[in-house]
């Protein structure tokens, strides 16, 4: 494929022992300069996938390319590849100059050289003036950006981040999002970032990779991966989802609740059946003469920017609403949607099935 | 910590009192001219000039410095690989199984090494003195170190060793860069207790010291036996006095190198 591809993963499996597989038969392909998000619970193998580019372990079946070279036999302090660790990993008995300049110190870099590395990794994480602070005296944050700094100054083609931010508090981690963002900008390297958090992914990455149980679930730019949820599982996991069973009665026609509606998807056979999504916050509050689904109420919650409504249909779905208005909980109420807030999901399609019906029949859905 | 009420302080004078009362009271007589322990007469240093115009006892003291030094020297360089091994063995039945053959030699009485090594030495051909007494020092001290390094060992994130790794490090590197600098406060207390087990040993070295080697502790139970002069008084008095300052010297060396993990949050 392209030039650019800087890490190749052939179907590559990595069990521990005969019966717990991790990872089962991954493929994939990462461009050069983008910034990656490997996004799944925990158990998923995002992980693993991280530690088999680092070197850490070695895949049980299956090819690891970097730059088009195999480096499944490769050690990890050979690989031009760095990682900034969950838990920091900074060296306690070395302050902040020493930590950095560490992977320099083996590579014996001079000591000019050494000196000069290192302030200009920490001016790009902005921490100018911190060299001689013991570890112990860095706040949180502040340990997250001397991990990076120790990460960047040795100018790897790839950085590799495990969940980085998970320790920090929340407001924190929005900042360092943003930081972490621009920061690749600037380097221009390729990140590989692993996180169980969905907003963290859709909000900083080019790409992202849904995983669970050791496979890749789904693939994309964080638009492709919210807007069309390939499953039951991406669609839960990412965002929240109003999701019922449906038939698809035919090209554009599609059926659920008992109601027939018209949606944008083709390409299925007549009355498949199917999983039909909706985001809470496509679905319009109306009166129930406009409404094109008719509920009740439930239960309303104030959360800031909308209200937050859990509402069911007469078959006993729940529907979950995100409005600016208010309802009265109790009463009856509308739903509208346009036929483009229809997603219609096929059971079992894998994402090489989905990307072929969206080309045959002229991918009305990449048009959003 | 509360503050203790009257009885525990009571309770703890008490044991105090009945744990030091003989060491004093063997000090008090170390300066009594009157050369028996039962009746003061007048304060001398005759017993400890006698000390040190014997120079056999000197020579005995010396050979027991460097007996101590050397097999804490030796036992500490041992014991801190083996315990870096033991923490890097992955199947856990094998390392538990390691991890109680060390324990049992720390448990198991001293007599019994004793004996099982003179059996050794007689049967290898090792002939009894410095060397006999030097070795089976450094064995039993190597389990101590393990036991002192091992909690420092697993207190250390594994990352470390990752992190390390990543940036480019051999294994080498790792031990040396990674590894030591994080254990050194378990080193130094591993140094510092085998040195102590050296020093104070009495069973073990009694079963493999030959003629014309000897160590402190043995030397000053051959001189009870002979018959109490206040000589022993003033030897242990002096060791009393070394020991102390040893366990001073641990403290502060201790104390020292943690320094820089709870350094104050600025």
């Amino acid at each position: 494929m392209s030039v650019e591809s800087i890490i190749r993963f052939d179907n590559v499996t990595k069990k521990y022992d005969e019966d717990t597989i991790v990872l089962n038969n991954v493929s994939f392909e990462l461009e050069r300069g983008k910034f990656y998000t490997l996004l799944g619970p925990s158990g998923c193998g995002k992980t693993t996938i991280l530690r088999l580019i680092a070197g850490f372990i070695e895949p049980t079946e299956g090819t690891i390319l970097f730059n088009g070279k195999k480096i499944n036999d490769v050690p990890a302090n050979e690989r031009k590849v760095n990682t900034v660790f969950q838990d920091y990993a900074l060296f306690p008995h070395l302050n902040v100059f020493e930590n950095i300049a560490f992977g320099l110190r083996i590579k014996k870099i001079k000591t000019d050289e050494m000196k000069k590395r290192v302030k200009e990794a920490l001016a790009f994480v902005n921490l100018e003036g911190y060299e001689n602070r013991e570890i112990s005296e860095m706040s949180g944050g502040q340990r997250q950006r001397v991990a990076i700094a120790r990460a960047i100054v040795n100018d790897p083609e790839v950085i590799l981040l495990d969940e980085p931010l998970s320790a920090l508090d929340l407001k924190l981690r929005s900042e360092m999002q943003y930081e972490l963002r621009d920061l690749q900008k600037r380097l221009g390297k390729t990140f590989i970032f692993v996180t169980h958090d969905q907003e963290e992914a859709l909000a900083m990455s080019d790409e992202i990779f849904v995983l669970n149980n050791g496979e890749i679930q789904q693939s994309g730019t964080p638009l492709d991966i919210y807007d069309e949820p390939l499953n039951r599982f991406v669609a839960d996991f990412i965002g929240e989802s109003n999701i019922v069973p449906g038939i698809m009665i035919e090209d554009f026609v599609v059926e659920f609740t008992g109601k027939k509606f018209e949606c944008v998807d083709a390409g299925l056979n007549p009355n498949e059946n199917v999983d039909i999504v909706i985001r809470p916050e496509d679905l319009v509050l109306t009166t129930v003469e406009k409404g094109k689904l008719t509920v009740t109420v439930d239960t309303q919650l104030f959360r800031g920017v909308h209200y937050e409504l859990s509402t069911y249909d007469k078959d006993g779905n729940e529907w979950l609403v995100h409005s600016t208005k208010k309802a009265e909980v109790g009463s009856s109420v509308g739903l509208d949607f346009v036929p483009e807030n229809i997603h219609v999901m096929r059971l079992n399609e894998t994402e090489e099935e989905f990307d072929a019906r969206l080309e045959s029949y002229g991918g009305s859905d990449n048009e959003r | 910590m509360g503050k203790l009420s009257k009885l525990p302080k009571l309770y703890l004078a008490f044991v105090f009192i009945i744990l030091y009362t003989p060491i004093f009271y063997l000090l008090y007589y170390s300066f009594n001219s009157g050369g028996t322990m039962s009746g003061f007469e007048s304060f001398t240093f005759e017993h400890y000039a006698a000390v040190f115009e014997d120079t056999r006892l000197i020579m005995i003291l010396i050979n027991t410095i460097v007996v101590a030094l050397l097999s804490a020297l030796v036992s500490t360089a041992i014991g801190v690989l083996g315990a870096v091994t033991i923490t890097f063995i992955r199947k856990k039945a094998l390392r538990n199984a390691i991890l109680s053959m060390n324990n049992i030699l720390i448990v198991s009485p001293d007599v019994i090494i004793g004996a099982s090594f003179l059996i050794l030495f007689t049967l290898v051909g090792v002939k009894l003195g410095f060397a006999s007494v030097l070795i089976s020092h450094i064995a039993f001290s190597i389990p101590i170190v393990v036991i002192m390094v091992l909690p420092k060992l697993q207190e250390m994130s594994p990352s470390l060793i990752d992190a390390a790794i990543d940036l480019g490090a051999s294994r080498r590197d790792v031990l040396t860069r990674v590894i030591i600098p994080f254990i050194k406060p378990g080193i130094f207390a591993g140094f510092f207790l085998a040195l102590t087990y050296s020093l104070d040993d009495f069973a073990v070295t009694f079963f493999v010291t030959g003629n014309g080697f000897s160590t402190l502790s043995v030397e000053i139970y051959s001189m009870a036996r002979a018959g109490v002069t206040l000589t022993i008084n003033a030897l242990s008095g002096l060791i009393f006095i070394v020991t102390l300052l040893l366990v001073f010297g641990y403290y502060a060396i201790n104390r020292k190198s943690k320094n820089p993990f709870s350094g104050v949050r600025k």
